[in-house]
């Protein structure tokens, strides 16, 4: 039985394709059928001559088996310094190998790879800054994880992942109705509080349009109104669309490249049905990745860049906070210990580290914020990223991932950490449950809200 | 009256006492009981994991969960359940209150039974990061009228025949009253109309002499008569008081006096009790420390 | 034989060693496709090029990123070796007058004392590289028998050649030892792991390009290598 009933080589594209991998609990079925999958060398081989081009292989090729990279991964770091675990031999052992047999590996093998393509490495690309031939690990398992999913060889809840971006455009079974509904439905909530509160959809020739992760409507809808909030507050002209409103993919973790495109044409199309000035995404680092930084070339525009410039919130959040659109009760900052997660993706991957810190001088009174250390593009993975978070199979290794994190905050000794990425404040509270150290963890809306200096006219009149 | 009725269950011993209450009421009033229960939140990010409010384990949520979720529920209430009830039984995954609310939205029912820690046994890190209790958000943002009971004392048997209407003269209060208007002619009710004057020194800054107390006292008698008297006449036994102390005790002690068996009051949203103190309010004091269901109003 | 060395073999030696490094290099870049690599090399060129200057120079000074900083043994021995292996092949008297007389060109001279430094820096700090990979299980686990035989024909010439300069034993058999050496280790420049003598370059770019154009650059934000 080479291709399975759930595992096999062709991606999920149909509402009943995920109910009946869904059905598969836990995937138990799926990964036992994975141990007969067929690997197709030939298809392997000739993916790899026509997307592996100079950049990996010299990578791979001048590699001077140094080690430098090793102490940069903090998965080397917290797995006691196994030597299995250093970034150089990760890739030279899995990508490496399979081109140099030119693609003739068994299933075991891919089985390994998978292994390591998604538990050993969460592509934080931080190995990449410390190697002196400026080689980046962290993209290579990218790639790697393209020609694992391409083979079939993917962990089941990244399937699932990948098939509902392909169905719903979402990383989750969110509609675009479910969407305006529960975004209409929470603003009403919170109109009482904000009058005048709205959320204007498909409105065109906006200033700002808005995109979300599909968890905050399905979750944490508090998210939606709280956006809707301090939109209100700084007075933007502002829209989200009703379709194209997704601005994560899963399909990025999961190495399924035609299914990034889909996603992020989705987007793009309702830029350009809208024509919004600018696009702002929310607190997630892999959706501003996603859409943002690698979705152009997903989506071929040549210049490397979205249709209208495209900005992560905490870059409108600051300049809302600097420009004074948003004004702050000085009276109300933090006034403890409190510490900042640099997303990988947003920060070592786009510098936007600037932005983050302007917030933390208007939000926090003077002397209470404590940096981690390393910080900035030199911080260290939350521990989950690149879809280490949702994976049940690699729970155990999740687990120790957060170590370093944890670490890293009980050093600061602040118990108030802001985590403006979903994935970050996921794996941040899951350390908080799994090693119970008494931190509290936020987003960064829900913070400012609470500390607003509410001009007169938009204050709830009694 | 209660022609659809919400009941939010945590469907372990917390939510008993609302659980005798819900169905007695459904029972009473042929209503349509809807039991729903949240069974977890959502962990491991993106993935179909929750944690299970009752065995606080990890589990994959899928169609043979959910039934057997289902099920247990049945077997849990069994004694209450037979074919005169109407009753669906609904099971959600996510934050209880959002679900709640996001239950009610669908189903729009009249009332919201909930038990008074549904869902804050729940002793996951979530409830570190969210901040007030699956209570407060449900009273807070829910559109109809929701029907609290925290102590097994609040539960009753019978049905309904003494409401105790407790109003601060707000505009909320105002449409509270109407429903305890409508409560009581529907199920020919005693009502008792009550204030409460707040003479701590925290809220008014300083000590009240006696006779401005008494002052005020007259002052919050005469405005009960003239809001309320003219509509009471409707009904055939009422009374209306005044009295004076920490509002939610006073409360507390004048529904006892009447052997209420309904609590009515408004919510106030704009008040938001402050995070710190888990039952802030004057709503959330009453409801923590009544005899009977409480009920809170919105909209 | 001293002849054949430094005739015929001299300029098969250097010619492939030219051609091969001018024809990968050229074919590193034209393999390059900025959508596969995800980086808008054409679209950006003045971003592209700021950052590929950053991400070379800063590496080639002696800790002057925090990888080097961090791991200053391994920076000790890279640069005690790499200067050697560097300046040597041109500037060693020795070589100045050989080029002179073989090319035509003229290189300034380093002073012997320095040379000698050097060549003796390149020889220890060649041994703590090969030390390295012997004791850390890090790099232990990763070294293949290429890598030292990478490291066997770099240090080579340095010790042939240091065994010519002070005569130890025959001085011709040596120099014609060490000359063998430095031509093989020119025409295993092209075809080994020793290509990183220009490829560093070509891939330290393309990582500076990535960041100078896609991932911060252009949002005024330096990396901080
Ligand atoms: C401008 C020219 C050069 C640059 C930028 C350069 C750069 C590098 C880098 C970045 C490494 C890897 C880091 C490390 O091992 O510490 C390396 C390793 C190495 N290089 Fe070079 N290199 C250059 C020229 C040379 C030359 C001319 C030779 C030979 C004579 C050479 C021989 C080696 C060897 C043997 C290693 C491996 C060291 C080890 O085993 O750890 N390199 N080089
Ligand atoms: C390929 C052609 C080469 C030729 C014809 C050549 C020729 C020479 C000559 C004539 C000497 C002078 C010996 C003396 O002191 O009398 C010398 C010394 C030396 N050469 Fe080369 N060489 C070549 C390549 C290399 C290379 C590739 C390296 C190193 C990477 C190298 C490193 C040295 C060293 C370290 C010395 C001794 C320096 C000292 O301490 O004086 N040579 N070579
Ligand atoms: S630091 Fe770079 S050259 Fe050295 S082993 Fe790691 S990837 Fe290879
Ligand atoms: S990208 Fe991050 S996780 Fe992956 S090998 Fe490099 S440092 Fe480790
Ligand atoms: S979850 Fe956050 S810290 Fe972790 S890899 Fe993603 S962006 Fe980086």
């Amino acid at each position: 039985m080479p291709e399975g009933k759930f595992c096999n080589k062709k991606p999920v594209d149909t509402a009943e394709g995920i109910t009946q991998l869904l059905s598969d609990t836990s995937g138990n079925t799926y990964y036992k059928e994975m141990k007969e999958l067929t690997v197709d060398s030939d298809l392997l081989w000739k993916t790899i001559q026509n997307t592996c081009k100079s950049r990996i292989r010299t990578w791979l090729e001048i590699c001077a088996h140094c080690g430098m990279c090793a102490e940069s991964c903090f998965l080397y770091q917290v797995n006691g310094r196994d030597p299995k675990q250093v970034p150089a031999y990760k890739i030279q052992s899995t990508l490496g190998k399979i081109i140099q047999k030119k693609g003739k590996v068994d299933n075991a093998f891919m089985r390994h790879a998978m292994e390591v393509a998604w538990s050993q490495c969460t592509c934080c690309n931080r190995c990449g800054m410390y190697c002196p031939h400026g080689i980046d690990t962290g993209i290579m398992f990218g790639y790697l994880r393209g020609l694992l999913y391409q083979q079939g060889f993917v962990p089941w809840e990244l399937k699932i992942g990948a098939g509902m971006h392909r169905v719903y455009n979402a990383q989750m079974d969110v509609t675009d109705a479910d969407f305006v509904d529960t975004f209409e439905w929470m603003v009403e909530e919170y109109e009482e509080d904000y009058p005048g509160l709205t959320v204007p959809v498909d409105k065109e020739g906006a200033d700002i349009m808005y995109t979300v992760n599909a968890r905050e409507v399905k979750h944490y809808p508090e998210d939606l109104a709280e956006a809707a909030v301090l939109f209100h507050m700084a007075g933007e002209n502002w829209t989200v669309p009703s379709k194209g409103w997704e601005e994560t993919s899963l399909a990025m973790f999961a190495g399924d490249w035609a299914a990034c495109k889909i996603q992020v044409e989705s987007v793009y199309a309702a830029m350009e049905r809208l024509k919004p000035k600018r696009m702002i995404g929310t607190e997630c680092g892999h959706a501003h990745r996603a859409t943002v930084i690698e979705g152009p070339y997903w989506a071929g525009r040549k210049d490397g860049l979205p249709p209208v410039e495209s900005i992560h919130y905490v870059e409108w959040l600051a300049e809302a906070l600097n420009t004074g659109k948003l004004k702050i009760d000085p009276s109300k900052r933090i006034k403890e210990l409190v510490t900042l997660q640099d997303s990988c993706n947003y920060i070592r991957n786009q510098g936007l580290k600037q932005a983050t810190r302007d917030i933390m001088k208007h939000i926090v009174e003077p002397g209470y914020f404590v940096e981690m250390s390393p910080n900035k593009e030199h911080n260290y993975c939350c521990g989950g990223g690149g879809g280490f978070n949702g994976i049940g199979l690699y729970r155990k290794q999740r687990n120790i991932a957060l170590i370093k994190k944890r670490d890293q905050i009980l050093a600061t000794g602040a118990k108030l950490v802001l985590a403006p990425c979903h994935n970050c404040w996921d794996a941040i509270r899951d350390l908080e449950e799994e090693y119970d150290i008494g931190i509290r963890w936020s987003f960064l809306k829900p913070v400012i809200i609470k500390m607003l200096d509410i001009p007169d006219h938009l204050k709830p009149e009694e | 009256m209660f022609k659809k009725i919400l009941f939010a269950t945590s469907a372990t011993a917390a939510s008993d006492h609302a659980a005798r209450v819900a169905f007695n009421i459904a029972r009473s009033y042929q209503s349509a009981l809807n039991i729903f229960h949240v069974l977890g939140v959502p962990s491991r990010g993106y993935s179909q994991v929750v944690v299970d409010v009752k065995t606080k384990e990890r589990v994959d949520v899928d169609e043979d969960y959910l039934a057997w979720v289902n099920e247990d529920i049945k077997t849990y209430y069994a004694k209450y359940l037979d074919e005169r009830l109407h009753y669906t039984i609904d099971v959600a995954v996510g934050l209880p209150a959002r679900e709640i609310l996001r239950q009610a939205k669908k189903l729009t029912p009249d009332l919201i039974v909930i038990g008074g820690s549904t869902g804050d046994e729940d002793e996951t890190v979530y409830k570190k990061s969210s901040a007030g209790t699956t209570l407060q958000k449900v009273a807070k943002a829910s559109h109809c009228p929701v029907l609290v009971v925290n102590r097994p004392a609040a539960s009753f048997w019978g049905g309904l025949s003494n409401i105790v209407f407790g109003t601060d003269f707000s505009k909320t209060s105002e449409k509270a009253f109407d429903f305890a208007m409508k409560v009581a002619k529907a199920l020919d009710c005693e009502m008792h109309v009550f204030h409460a004057l707040d003479i701590s020194p925290l809220h008014g800054g300083r000590m009240l002499s006696q006779d401005e107390i008494e002052q005020q006292i007259r002052e919050a008698t005469r405005k009960i008569r003239a809001l309320y008297g003219a509509r009471l006449k409707e009904l055939s036994h009422y009374s209306m008081d005044v009295w004076e102390g920490i509002p939610y005790v006073e409360i507390v002690k004048y529904a006892r006096d009447k052997h209420a068996d309904l609590l009515i009051m408004a919510h106030h949203s704009r008040k938001l009790p402050s995070q710190d103190i888990r039952m802030g309010g004057n709503v959330e004091q009453v409801i923590v420390r009544a005899g009977c269901p409480v009920i809170s109003i919105n909209k | 034989m001293h002849d054949l060395l430094t005739g015929v073999f001299f300029w098969i030696a250097l010619g492939v060693c030219l051609i091969g490094m001018l024809a990968r290099f050229i074919m590193y870049f034209r393999g390059l496709s900025w959508q596969l690599d995800r980086v808008a090399y054409t679209s950006h060129p003045a971003a592209g090029v700021k950052g590929a200057v950053r991400s070379i120079y800063k590496w080639l000074i002696p800790f002057g990123t925090y990888g080097w900083r961090t791991q200053p043994f391994i920076a000790v021995a890279f640069f005690g070796f790499h200067i050697g292996a560097v300046l040597l092949p041109f500037f060693l008297l020795g070589h100045t007058l050989f080029l002179k007389e073989k090319l035509g060109i003229s290189f300034i001279s380093l002073n012997a004392t320095v040379a000698d430094g050097l060549a003796w820096a390149a020889v220890i700090s060649a041994f703590f590289l090969v030390l390295r990979r012997l004791v850390l299980p890090e790099v232990r686990i990763m070294t293949t028998l290429q890598d030292y035989f990478i490291l066997l024909i770099s240090i080579a010439p340095f010790a042939t050649g240091l065994l010519a300069r002070y005569e130890i034993g025959n001085y011709s058999f040596w120099l014609n030892m060490h000359i063998f050496c430095g031509e093989l280790l020119l025409i295993a420049i092209p075809f080994t792991k020793l290509s990183h003598v220009f490829l560093f370059f070509a891939s330290r770019a393309q990582l500076g390009m990535d960041f100078g154009i896609k991932r911060g650059g252009m949002k005024g934000t330096k990396m901080a290598w």
